[in-house]
């Protein structure tokens, strides 16, 4: 990168510092006095025209010099970036299996737009899509009528909830975060408390709490699950004038607060939408930057030795992503050394170990074994599968 | 091939495999807009040389008017002129090129200075990367408008290329309506480049040319379509000879012929493939990848994300959107779940579960501390009893078991 930087460092320098120009202003007033002295003197014109010769000569020599020195730096420019470039050439496109999901990568945008609050580009891009999709259809209807009617039947866009239940995100965090109210955020977490509870989710109260920093609490119905937390609260309104000094000041002067509720608020909601609450499209284009050197790297090798995958379900090679981006339990049998799938699931052995039903059926062969991590025996009807 | 299971290293220089035609975009149109720099002068010097010297033989041997030495005069001078201008309007766009060149050349040296993948700058540099891989996406697809907009409201209009891709667009609209002028227009600009490389666009647009005069059945058409392939594909014969051959054959069939391949030929499907060539040529010629960088980031991505749980019929008690200690994972939240659904999934040597696994009558495995972390935080479980986050069932402590997972 270095090299990149310097060597275009050096084409700006010499861009800036360009004669070619001028040498070409010189040519014109060489041919331009000339030209006034035969005016003057049309006796001269063979002379004058004879010693012309040489200097525009030369003016071209130049300009083309200048020329040759940029051309030059153009090349070192163009070596540095090979250089950085090297031995990574972008993936083969031999098997874009995305180049036929159209449909879908574009829906995945669209929602990407609207969850990042681009709500006017998100718009102009679905608008787009349906204009390009009605052409398509007057194509391809005046020729195959069949085409036509599976092109009107995919609606893969998100709907318009979707894009009213992100504008309503958009509007509670707005509020909460610049103007620093809380009430649309308690409202919706009202309106969405027995979705929220099921899932264990004290949201409501969390969005309560901070509530009653600033104003005094109204938490009382919350009051049979969060008893201690709201204990705390009346024992803090005591101290109400002078909350800095309380014990009760970590509650409410924590500076984060507002930003990890704003986080917790962002999580429940999509989460109740069924969305993760990061961008699934930015998390998948990142991991698959940081997977690409590995996976170029694999391409090339197989290429060398004119390999293929052998298991085409996984990819042959193991990635590390930061632990963020784990977000399921793995489970590898210990055995096979495969990772388990709904057709091979994890069994549970009586003695608490776990291996995948391929393992315990070829361990087996259906009488009692012994457990290959401890000594105790039983018999694999006893194994149960396990979900994680 | 054991690697360990997470890693937070960030190594900037593979990282850049994406950026490639960040940088190579822009040099790619200064080498040409230098060319043009170049060919100007050449022409000048090429015409200036010559009628000086001619001028000073002829006024020499007196065959010329003083005023025929003046007039001749003039015109090198607004030759020269000419040049002059035309060199400063390049110049104004290599400036601009080369700011451009050291802007992107910025953006990616801010990678080198953050020093890992969980930096909260790493953060900030992908969303770049994202909107930019985005505008790419949209650009080639032809949204040229939603493009335009993603650009500017991230104050990302340096790092992308819109002029570019719009006015390849441009050419492909117009090639999808019927016409080849602004496509041949296209070639002729890019002559030099496309003959070096051995490209049949040109032969292609004349052909398609030649095709729709012979389509009119008209005669003087026809006449004129002799004419043009004369002209214009007779002299590729040594590479093309069989299209010719085919050219001619042409004339004594018209467009409701069912024989082959003079029916393909007068198939409308061929302003498609005049687009898509176009579009191919276009990429080549500016070492564009012919993907959007989109896809090959997103088919990365997904796979390296991607586990069996993804896709099972099974409710994942690791990664749902039921319970609240865990985040939906991105491959099976509805974005991008289909999408996923033929991606190979990822490769993993060792088991990752939470610490301290315990297993419920039901078959759920937990991480013990985090179930009863949740059963506390939900208020209608009593003491000594925990709730199953995802299926709902409520157990009795005693009834968690510890599971060994190797």
């Amino acid at each position: 990168m270095e090299a990149v930087q310097k060597e275009h460092g050096r084409l700006l320098k010499r861009l800036k510092a360009s004669q070619s120009i001028k040498h070409v202003q010189s040519t014109i007033e060489i041919l331009q006095s000339a030209r006034d002295t035969i005016h003057s003197d049309p006796n001269q014109a063979a002379v004058t025209l004879a010693k012309l010769q040489n200097p525009v000569k030369a003016s071209f020599e130049s300009i083309n010099d200048t020329l040759k020195e940029t051309h030059s730096g153009m090349n070192k420019y163009t070596k540095s970036l090979d250089k950085l470039f090297k031995d990574r050439p972008l993936p083969s496109t031999d098997h874009d299996v995305l180049s036929t999901q159209e449909p879908l990568i574009n829906r995945a945008i669209a929602m990407h737009l609207l969850r990042e609050g681009q709500f006017s580009v998100a718009s102009t891009f679905l608008e787009e899509i349906a204009k390009q999709k009605s052409l398509e259809f007057v194509q391809s209807s005046s020729q195959s009528p069949e085409k036509a009617a599976t092109l009107l039947e995919m609606d893969e866009e998100p709907s318009e909830t979707t894009r009213q239940q992100f504008a309503s995100m958009y509007y509670i965090l707005h509020e909460m975060k610049e103007n620093r109210n809380l009430q649309p955020a308690i409202e919706w977490s009202r309106d969405h408390r027995a979705a929220l509870e099921a899932r264990g989710s004290n949201l409501e109260f969390e969005l309560c709490r901070l509530h009653a920093g600033i104003r005094s609490p109204r938490v009382s119905s919350l009051r049979p699950r969060y008893l201690r937390e709201v204990q705390q609260l009346v024992g803090a309104m005591a101290f109400c004038p002078n909350m800095r000094g309380s014990p009760y000041a970590s509650i409410f002067n924590n500076p984060s607060a507002w930003d990890d509720v704003a986080q917790f608020f962002t999580r429940e909601f999509c989460s109740l939408l069924g969305l993760s609450a990061d961008s699934p499209l930015y998390v998948a284009a990142t991991a698959g930057a940081i997977a690409l050197p590995t996976l170029l790297k694999l391409q090339s090798i197989m290429k060398a030795k004119r390999t293929e995958w052998t298991s085409e379900n996984e990819l042959p090679v193991e990635i590390s992503l930061p632990p963020s981006y784990l977000f399921h339990s793995i489970f590898v049998c210990p055995v096979s050394k495969e990772q388990a799938t709904d057709d091979n699931p994890p069994m549970m052995i009586p003695c608490g170990h776990v291996i995948a039903e391929e393992s315990l059926r070829r361990l087996s062969k259906g009488n009692r074994f012994k457990c290959p991590y401890c000594p105790s025996e039983s018999h694999p009807r006893d194994a149960r599968k396990v979900f994680l | 091939m054991a690697a360990e299971l997470t890693s937070t290293k960030l190594n900037p220089e593979s990282h850049l495999i994406l950026d490639q035609p960040l940088l190579r975009l822009p040099h790619e149109l200064a080498r040409r807009n230098f060319k043009t720099v170049q060919r100007a002068v050449e022409r000048e010097k090429d015409y200036v040389l010559p009628a000086l010297r001619e001028a000073a033989n002829a006024s020499l041997s007196n065959r010329q008017t003083p005023d025929q030495t003046l007039a001749a005069l003039d015109a090198m001078i607004s030759r020269m002129q000419g040049l002059k201008r035309k060199m400063e309007s390049l110049q104004e766009e290599e400036k601009k090129i080369q700011n451009q060149s050291r802007k992107r050349i910025q953006h990616l040296e801010t990678l080198h200075q953050i020093p890992s993948l969980v930096d909260v700058k790493y953060d900030q540099w992908s969303r770049v990367r994202l909107d930019r891989l985005l505008v790419d996406h949209m650009l080639r697809s032809g949204y040229s408008d939603s493009a335009k907009q993603l650009a500017q409201e991230r104050d990302i209009e340096d790092i992308v290329d819109l002029t570019v891709f719009t006015q390849c667009q441009r050419v492909v609209e117009s090639l999808r309506r019927g016409e080849t002028k602004e496509a041949l227009q296209w070639c002729g600009e890019n002559k030099a480049a496309l003959k070096k490389s051995h490209h049949t666009l040109e032969f292609e647009l004349r052909l398609q040319q030649y095709i729709e005069m012979v389509r009119t059945q008209d005669q003087s058409k026809k006449l004129e379509a002799i004419l043009h392939a004369r002209k214009y594909l007779t002299p590729n014969h040594e590479s093309q000879n069989s299209e010719i051959m085919q050219a001619a054959g042409l004339l004594v069939f018209n467009q409701n012929t069912r024989a082959e391949p003079y029916k393909t030929l007068f198939s409308l499907d061929r302003w498609k493939f005049l687009a898509d060539l176009f579009v191919k040529t276009h990429h080549e010629l500016l070492s564009l990848p012919s993907q959007p960088l989109l896809h090959i980031a997103l088919s990365a991505g997904l796979s390296a994300l991607k586990t069996p749980l993804c896709h099972s019929a099974y409710t994942s008690s690791s990664s749902n959107s039921q319970s609240t200690s865990t985040s939906v994972c991105p491959i099976c939240s509805t974005e991008l779940n289909e999408l996923a659904r033929k991606m190979p999934y990822a490769h993993h040597s060792k088991s990752y579960v939470e610490a301290d696994p315990i297993v419920l009558p039901n078959g759920r495995v937990y991480g013990k501390a985090r179930l009863l972390d949740i059963s506390r935080n939900l208020g209608a479980v009593e003491a000594g009893k925990v709730k199953d986050p995802t299926t709902g069932e409520v157990f009795d402590e005693e009834e968690m078991k510890k599971v060994y997972i190797m």
